[in-house]
């Protein structure tokens, strides 16, 4: 009986999936698609990203919409898998039929999905991807859907080298990458290029895999190797890790980092460890014009901010100023409109968009240090060209 | 057909593919192959590098690529084949592993654990469909054939097999090799079907779920195998909703398979004119027996 | 440096022991690999950190609820997931499969139920390592390294000289005779998981003070398999020097060679070993192979 049911339970499930279960167009609303990582180890930043966009479409909506129509989200979950951030994207262009997409945070998954999006024809804005080839895969070529609200690796590799340079005053720097990270990677070769062109030595170079815990292997290498400072552009979860075994094995350089730091998980798990640390980020979550914002997310969600809900806010901000210009919802037309964005005022920024390279020009970037067991404001960089 | 759907299916045949080769040499040949992504993996870089770097045409792509599975399954098989069942699995398992990292570290011609993006996406519906069509064909009159026969008597109780003159370990190579080529075929439709390729996708993950693929369907049938790839590909999608939760029941579900009926859903039961016969007989002999007890209900 | 990267070796190597000891009596009673394990793993370590923070208890307690806590989840494992095929007389691959499926199942239980967040366990130890001159040996591994000393020495004195051993070690040369003589195979089945549960619970704490407790910690298991296999399947000694062998090996491998080459060296000892010697370093060839 029971083998019985189990049969017609699985045949009953291949008729509904080839039946198909598609939701029918509902012409009052503008449906935006999400995707992102809302499980596995880059949960917490997926989740942020969908949160910050959850609250902000809500705010717009209670305001009256975009042109009058509310606005319908539409979020999927990639689980941190490149294979599955297509398979989702290409529902979001083919079954949900959406306007425009916000997401990810993967510099990877991005540079994945965007000929899906290119072919799809529906402008994507990623919110933390940061590797400059997820809008210029090669010189002189532009991905003609993919724009995105954040800078790119080549300015942070640049303000990581001049701030250890000028600020911690330091001439040999080790670096310790994720070889499986297209940002890590990219993170690591600009730092390098703009570190010894400003005469710094590059005294280690040292690479682990995604999914490792133990770098004490690496880390001891390093460690012979004396550098000033340890460049360390990863994910917060290996930061925690690295940085405690690097304490551990007696290193007492100091350990510099990217926007893969920034999460109340980071200081949960090694605040001792990364104590006197510095790293980059987007934006300052504790600067005074994001804490009413930051009171509302933590009222509707009950946890802290991450600078993800920030990016994620000003990319839907993007969208908005978008179709309000454009008077569409057509997504090539919000493509055009996003092409040439000008002037949308977000946390993060200002953002004008550079139709060459459908990146925002002109964002500056802010120096955060780890003091007292907290992320403190340091220093705030010029803007980027 | 939307895009979606026939994305669904392109992905049906491809797993379908590869599953087809495990049945053989799982199934029917009896050799636990754990590693069925490796195989995969080295045709989908090969026939990428074949067609973004050389410009080769697909269909040339698509051989090679099988081709490289089969190749690379001959040196393989040599050492290993010998082996007892788990060491063989193990090897294979091993094998795999060793092969996506291989990959990840020849990054000047692999891109490395990053992969290769933008792969110009040839895979189309209609040429996977009759490739998949021909090799399912093609599998299973093998299978019925005396070779598949002879395939069945490794499996069963290989001293015997021996004994009446069989090589066993000749035809365990060549079901080795007929599952590298497929293999092999699978992973280069892949490659040009998502656009692109990193060695995460060809993990052990992967290799496991093709082997469940092939005992849900049933390890000693052919039509189980394309039922189950069938089945096992759509289902994810239509759970999607369910999300983190679809994870938990199909490894629930992996577990009940085995427990309760671990012949697979099919068996040994195979698509054939006699079986179709032999169904329509029972389905005639049933009603008939309806019949009866209508009449004698009606009598009384 | 060669010094500090041999300590680096042994102290993962203590690790992966700790996990490839209860792996390998598995293997050596029932004859097939559970690779389920690292989700006993997995889930003791979660028992021991919940334990120390939600219960506050003392340390030692919490191991010890840790190795309780695997041991019950051990021997549930055998009896949902394997007992049925055991009693069927199954073929190995459907024992692997189900296995599998335990695995997928259990990890993802995890990620739904408990989250996919890092957890780090309060510091019990003080965290300055030792220093000898230039070498530096954290506390934990330390105590790791004891830890799996003493559980290997009381899991051999168990195994070769008890009552209890002795009816382990028969039902794993031939488990129908073995019933013959008058021992419960269901009994040995499962005190032997509870035993491996047990070491795989110590070693889930000691994992997670180490590095962090998530979800996916099970993927350690290929590791711990690898090291059983190197130091011959089935066998205890065998699993711990094929685990110290493999750690090192590892660390020398990522250290004087590069860094991405680590999984690579460790995939290729084991198939080197597989093919030339597969019986393993110190282990026996009890069937034929052919």
């Amino acid at each position: 009986m029971f083998k019985k049911l189990m049969l017609s339970a699985v045949i009953l499930a291949t008729i509904l999936a080839f039946s198909g279960c598609q939701q029918q167009a509902e012409e009052d609303t503008i449906k935006i698609g999400f995707f992102g990582a809302l499980s596995g180890d880059q949960a917490v930043w997926g989740q942020a990203d969908r949160d910050g966009l959850t609250l902000t479409v809500e705010q717009i909506n209670e305001a009256g919409g975009i042109m009058g129509k509310q606005v319908e989200l539409i979020t999927y979950d990639d689980k941190g898998d490149q294979l599955e951030a297509v398979n989702v994207v290409k529902r979001l262009i083919n079954e949900d039929k959406v306007s425009a997409i916000i997401g990810c945070n993967s510099s990877g998954r991005n540079i994945a999905v965007a000929p899906v999006v290119e072919e799809g024809k529906v402008p994507i804005i990623s919110t933390f991807a940061t590797n400059p080839r997820v809008t210029v895969p090669e010189e002189g070529k532009l991905m003609q859907y993919t724009f995105r609200v954040c800078f790119i690796d080549p300015y942070s590799g640049d303000v990581t080298a001049q701030f250890a340079w000028n600020d911690l005053e330091a001439t040999k720097a080790a670096v310790l990458y994720e070889i499986s990270s297209d940002y890590s990677v990219g993170v690591r070769d600009f730092f390098t290029q703009a570190w010894e062109e400003l005469g710094g030595e590059i005294v280690a170079d040292e690479a682990f895999k995604t999914g490792d815990v133990d770098f004490r292997a690496q880390l001891t290498t390093i460690k012979e190797a004396e550098p000033d400072v340890i460049v360390m552009p990863f994910l917060y979860k290996e930061v925690a890790l690295a940085a405690k075994q690097a304490r551990d094995l007696g290193i007492t350089a100091t350990m510099l980092g990217g926007d893969g730091w920034p999460s109340t998980a980071l200081l949960e798990m090694a605040a001792d460890a990364v104590e006197g640390s510095y790293f980059i980020n987007h934006a300052d979550v504790d600067a005074p014009h994001v804490q009413e914002w930051r009171d509302q997310y933590q009222e509707r969600f009950g946890k802290d901010i991450e600078i993800n809900a920030i990016m994620s806010h000003d990319a839907m901000l993007m969208v908005k100023a978008a179709i309000e210009e454009s008077g569409s919802t057509d997504p090539e037309v919000i493509r055009d409109a996003l092409e040439n964005l000008t002037g949308v005022e977000g946390f993060s920024g200002t953002i004008n968009i550079d139709p060459e390279t459908h990146n925002p020009a002109g964002k500056a970037a802010v120096i955060i240090e780890i003091k007292d067991g907290k992320f403190q404001f340091f220093k705030q960089f010029e803007p980027m060209n | 057909m939307s895009g979606y759907y026939s994305g669904i299916i392109i992905l049906t045949c491809i797993n379908l593919l590869a599953v087809l080769g495990l049945s053989l040499l799982t199934g029917f040949t009896g050799s636990f192959c754990f590693g069925q992504a490796g195989f995969m993996a080295v045709g989908a870089y090969v026939s990428t590098l074949l067609t973004m770097n050389y410009a080769a045409p697909f269909p040339l792509a698509l051989f090679a690529g099988g081709l490289a599975g089969l190749l690379v399954s001959i040196p393989l098989g040599y050492p290993t084949l010998r082996l007892k069942g788990d060491y063989f699995a193990i090897a294979t398992l091993g094998f795999a592993e060793a092969m996506r990292l291989i990959i990840e570290n020849l990054e000047k011609i692999t891109g490395g654990s990053r992969g290769i993006p933008g792969i110009p996406t040839h895979t189309n519906l209609p040429l996977i469909l009759v490739v998949t069509f021909f090799f399912v064909w093609l599998v299973r009159n093998y299978v019925s054939s005396r070779h598949g026969r002879n395939c069945v008597a490794v499996r069963e109780d290989e001293l015997a097999a021996e004994a009446i003159a069989v090589d066993t370990f000749r035809y365990k190579q060549i079901s080795f090799a007929i599952n590298g080529f497929l293999g092999g075929l699978s992973g280069a439709f892949l490659a040009h079907y998502v656009g692109f390729i990193q060695p995460s996708m060809f993990g052990i993950p992967q290799s496991t779920q093709l082997i469940v693929m092939v005992i849900f369907g049933g390890m000693h049938s052919i039509t189980g195998a394309v039922l189950a790839a069938i089945i096992l590909t759509a289902l994810p999608e239509v759970l999607r909703a369910a999300d983190a939760w679809r994870l938990v029941a199909y490894g629930a579900v992996v577990v009940l398979i085995m427990i309760i009926r671990p012949e697979g859903l099919l068996g040994s039961w195979e698509l054939s004119k006699d079986s179709l016969q032999d169904l329509w007989s029972k389905l005639q002999a049933r009603l008939n027996q309806y019949k009866e007890q209508r009449l004698a209900k009606a009598k009384e | 440096m060669i010094l500090q990267q041999l300590v680096n070796g042994i102290s993962i190597g203590a690790v992966y022991a700790l996990i490839a000891v209860g792996y390998s009596l598995v293997y050596s009673v029932l004859n097939f690999s559970n690779f389920a394990h690292g989700e006993i793993l997995m889930l003791g370590s979660y028992v021991g950190f919940f334990a120390l923070t939600q219960l506050n208890v003392p340390f030692v307690l919490s191991i010890a609820l840790a190795m309780i806590g695997a041991g019950v989840i051990a021997i549930l494992m055998e009896k949902i997931g394997y007992r049925a095929l055991r009693l069927r007389q199954a073929p190995l691959l459907y024992f692997m499969i189900s296995a599998m499926g335990l695995s997928i199942f259990l990890q993802n239980f995890t990620i739904v139920t408990i989250g996919p967040n890092f957890r780090t366990y309060p510091d019990v130890l003080p965290t300055q390592p030792f220093t000898l001159g230039n070498l530096s040996i954290g506390r934990i591994d330390l105590l790791i390294f004891a830890i799996t000393v003493i559980s290997l020495a009381m899991l051999t004195w168990l195994i070769y000289r008890t009552k209890l051993g002795s009816a382990i070690r028969a039902a794993s040369y031939n488990m129908n005779v073995a019933s013959l003589m008058g021992i419960n195979p269901d009994l040995i089945v499962m005190i032997v998981f509870a035993l491996a549960g047990s070491t795989a619970g110590i070693g889930g704490v000691l994992f997670g003070m180490k590095y962090t407790v998530y979800p996916w910690m099970g993927a350690l298991t290929i590791k711990a398999f690898i090291a059983a296999v190197v130091g011959g399947l089935g066998s205890l000694p065998g699993a711990v020097l094929g685990a110290f062998v493999l750690g090192i090996t590892e660390t020398f491998a990522a250290a004087f060679v590069s860094s991405e080459f680590r999984d690579l060296f460790a995939y290729t000892l084991m198939i080197t070993i597989i093919v030339l010697r597969p019986a393993g370093l110190l282990g026996t060839l009890t069937q034929e192979k052919a």
